[in-house]
């Protein structure tokens, strides 16, 4: 063992390396608050192992970014472990990094000789931020895409370039492969590579240097820690108590009491008269291993710990996959970018001018006054200047962070939004597993595929201007995306259309004439209305031809009371014959009838809807009686003219699916 | 000079235990560590070996009259559904399989991935043989091994099934072997 010990020591000088980086000399003893350099380091590796396990896993490009993080998060084993451990690492990273940051700036370790550190050290700050930047969008989720849309449309504000750099960025005029393999390649290949140079100049620096000893050897600055520690958890829980109605009951407990120990701990301190023990301890120099180290090792299970916690508490959000054409207004940039968010909505950063100065030239400010910090400190003043600057930036920080998320929380859009992106997101989730699989053109095709989905979009938008889909608790007609419908109901409302409860309703005058139905149209005066006055159907009637007309619909919802009540549906077709109802004298009934109100053989079914919404003037349907019942598809008028239809096949196909409960359901 | 400052310096205890606790602790935390990402990442790396095997799949391919009565063997593609991680195509090829009919009503299945490493087997020039290019392996028409060919087995014989067969329709059930080994082994 010492053997080859010695034959590697020899050949590699491993040993003294080791020895030259662990007996480093800690003057003034280990503390606590020298951790967050190592705790950084820490993350930064477990961002670089998993992200290498994450890279075999992932596939970069618009059809298949999405799907193979749904891979990695629903089926491969451990996979959602591994991406939340990365996820969220990247998240507290930038908590260490500010603590690093505000650890430096208040022991004035950028005094000289050590201004180039900082400057790297602020350096490596923007460097991580481009890669939380950038390896946001790479889910191409709904939420990624269209929060970082808006992080590239701002590099197009800049003077002069900005629209070349904006192309060059996202490898084209428009998001798209070429946007992920650029993204990609910055999140997993350059920025990291850069990050790892400049942290080994970091380092190669600090050690050059030497820690920067903490001065507080006076009872006051042994204080200032703790309370530094008590306006931190005092703030946490402020925080948690702005958001209380959205979390459990601990997160607001666990930071109060932290915050009450520490003041008692003040107090206790204040009252004995005794420092902590960084003032106790005799001056004597430690070891960076172990003394160190130890503190860091504890520290940095702490955060992993922390991390985990947040994997499984919280998980990590896959979004439905990106879509080019449905807008995600919710869409938010990670928390530390909110600050930036919020501002640009703010009155001075209107107009063109405004997006400029709040998008590029204010946080260009605030980033060079970070840089000037080692030659403002120069004097004592300058010292506190900084230290000042460094938490009013914080302060103000937190306040916008703040006000960015109470605003959304209390926004009713913003929260619909959510609502219906997390919908969307289980609905994907669940076509997938309905499919046994991904189709090869992308997870998207399944949505568009899915009436479920595309049927209250295509509803609304082209059906709702006259027909209703139901109505809300006031009695509202709703457009079938769960809206209130904009113009007044002119056609029928088309909520179970074909069930037998729908049937039964058309067979009853008032409803027939009411604006539920055929009020707001010519048929209101039709020769239906007249029958149907004349008749007086009884209950018992209307049941029986409800039933029958219905069975004809085949609706997969009615298809146990279908097959159940033969004697009933039979007696309604029988009813339909005879000649005190004699519904075949103007309606064909199985093949068979007049022809002059519309065909009811296989009425409502799937078939006759489509043909129906096709072309409703045909002779078949309303021929010369139609109302304003547009053709959906393309059909020949009785002159011989091509009328074209507003829709395609599919589109229709999937309203009519939807409207008669026709998708994959659980 | 801090008042407060003991007159003595405090050695709570033996520097010695102190220490080695330390780099106990350390060491111990630092393992644990470092094993929860890479453990959760050598867990995804090694997920191949807990997936299915490829399985076998049983497809009609022809039925007798399409194959030619003099024996000579027909290349067939196995068009099927495959699923590829994360994504299902429905109708893709997955391989072919040579049918022979031999007389009347019998036939035989071969798998066209050779037996040595994989490549495909083809018929040769002369239509006697089944030959892969590769290294240069021939199989005669009941795909034995013959000359000096390098593959360790003849050609895979795949099983027909015999009911469908009598009633004029080939079925083939479709495995793959492993390559480069004398017995034939399912992968
Ligand atoms: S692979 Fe066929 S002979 Fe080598």
């Amino acid at each position: 063992m010492k053997g080859l010990f010695s034959w590697l020591e020899n050949r590699t000088g491993i040993g003294a390396l080791a020895k030259e980086a662990l007996f480093e000399r800690v003057p003034g003893g280990a503390r606590w608050r020298y951790v967050w350099g190592s705790t950084l380091t820490f993350a930064i590796m477990v961002q670089f192992i998993t992200g290498v396990f994450l890279w075999m896993a992932y596939s970069p490009s618009a059809s298949t970014a999405w799907e193979s993080v749904y891979y990695i998060q629903n089926e491969l084993t451990f996979g959602w472990i591994l991406r939340g451990i990365h996820h969220w690492t990247a998240q507290i990273m930038v908590v260490l990094l500010v603590l690093h940051l505000v650890q430096v700036v208040i022991d004035s370790a950028y005094r000289a000789p050590r201004e180039f550190n900082f400057w790297f050290g602020v350096i490596l700050l923007f460097i991580t931020l481009a890669t939380s930047l950038t390896g946001y969008l790479l889910p191409w989720d709904q939420k990624g895409f269209w929060a970082t849309k808006v992080a590239t449309n701002l590099a197009g504000v800049v003077p002069i370039i900005g629209d070349d750099l904006q192309r060059v960025v996202i490898g084209g005029a428009d998001y798209g492969h070429h946007t992920l393999t650029r993204f990609f390649a910055l999140h997993a290949g350059i920025l990291p590579a850069a990050l790892i140079a400049l942290i080994g100049v970091h380092i190669y620096l600090f050690r050059r240097h030497g820690i920067t000893e903490a001065k507080p050897a006076t009872r006051v600055g042994a204080l200032y820690y703790w309370y530094l520690l008590a306006v931190g958890s005092a703030g946490l829980a402020v925080v948690a108590y702005l958001f209380k109605d959205s979390n459990p009951p601990w997160v607001l407990w666990v930071p109060s009491l932290l915050a009450a120990g520490v003041l008692v701990r003040i107090v206790f301190l204040h009252l004995h008269g005794k420092d902590d023990n960084s003032a106790r301890r005799p001056k004597r120099d430690g070891m960076f291993w172990p003394d160190q180290i130890f503190r860091d090792a504890i520290v940095c299970f702490a955060v992993l710990g922390a991390v985990l916690f947040f994997v499984f508490w919280k998980g990590t959000e896959l979004t439905s996959p990106a879509d080019p054409s449905q807008p995600y207004n919710a869409a938010r940039p990670d928390w530390y970018f909110m600050p930036l968010f919020l501002m640009l909505k703010f009155e001075p950063f209107q107009g063109e001018f405004g997006l400029v100065l709040g998008a590029i030239i204010v946080p260009g400010v605030l980033s060079s006054m970070l840089f000037m910090m080692p030659l403002i400190g120069l004097k004592k003043v300058g010292h506190w200047v900084n230290v000042v600057l460094l938490y009013v930036l914080i302060g103000g920080f937190v306040v916008l962070t703040v006000m960015a998320f109470k605003k959304d929380s209390s926004d009713p859009a913003y929260i619909a939004d959510v609502t219906k992106a997390h919908e969307q997101a289980e609905r994907v989730n669940e076509l997938i597993e309905f499919n046994d699989g991904i189709p090869p053109e992308g997870a998207l095709s399944l949505l568009y595929s899915d009436p479920l989905t595309q049927g209250p979009r295509l509803f609304a938008t082209n059906c709702s201007t006259c027909h209703a889909y139901g109505y809300d608790d006031d009695g509202n007609a709703l457009d079938g995306a769960n809206k209130k419908l904009i113009d007044k109901q002119s056609a029928p409302d088309l909520k179970g259309v074909g069930s037998r409860e729908w049937i039964s309703k058309v067979l009853t005058v008032d409803h027939y004439q009411s604006s539920k139905f055929f009020g707001n149209t010519n048929f209101k005066k039709g020769k239906m209305l007249e029958f149907l006055v004349d008749t007086e159907l009884e209950e018992e009637d209307v049941t029986g031809l409800a039933a029958a007309l219905s069975s004809e619909a085949k609706l997969k919802s009615q298809s146990d009371i279908d097959n159940n009540d033969t004697k009933l549906i039979a007696n309604g077709f029988e009813w339909m014959g005879e000649d005190e109802l004699a519904c075949v004298d103007c309606h064909k009934i199985k093949g068979e009838g007049g022809k002059k109100g519309p065909d009811l053989t296989a009425y409502m079914s799937r078939q006759w809807l489509v043909d129906f919404i096709g072309n409703s003037s045909h002779e078949r349907f309303y021929g010369d009686d139609n109302d304003r019942m547009p053709n959906f598809l393309d059909a020949v008028s009785a002159e011989g003219e091509i009328k074209q239809g507003k829709l395609d096949q599919k589109s229709v196909e999937l309203i009519v699916d939807w409207l008669r409960g026709e998708y994959a359901d659980k | 000079m801090n008042k407060s400052l003991p007159s003595e310096p405090i050695e709570p205890d033996d520097p010695e235990r102190r220490q080695f606790l330390e780099k106990t602790v350390s060491i111990v935390l630092g393992g644990a560590m470092v094993s929860v990402p890479v453990g959760a990442g050598i867990a995804t790396l090694l997920a191949p070996l807990s997936s299915d095997k490829g399985g076998s799949l049983k497809i009609r391919l022809a039925s007798i009259e399409d194959l030619p009565s003099d024996g000579t063997p027909k290349l067939y593609q196995i068009v099927a559904e495959k699923k590829d991680a994360w994504t299902k195509y429905p109708n893709k090829p997955i391989g072919s399989v040579f049918l022979r009919r031999i007389g009347e009503s019998k036939v035989v299945a071969f798998s066209s991935s050779c037996p040595h490493a994989g490549c495909s087997v083809d018929i040769d020039s002369d239509g006697s043989a089944f030959f892969c290019p590769c290294h240069a392996s021939s199989f005669d028409f009941d795909g034995i091994t013959q000359g000096k060919s390098v593959s360790p087995r003849g050609l895979d014989a795949l099983e027909v099934d015999p009911d469908l067969l009598v009633k004029g329709e080939v079925w083939v059930t479709f495995v793959k072997f492993k390559a480069g080994v004398a017995d034939k082994v399912e992968v």
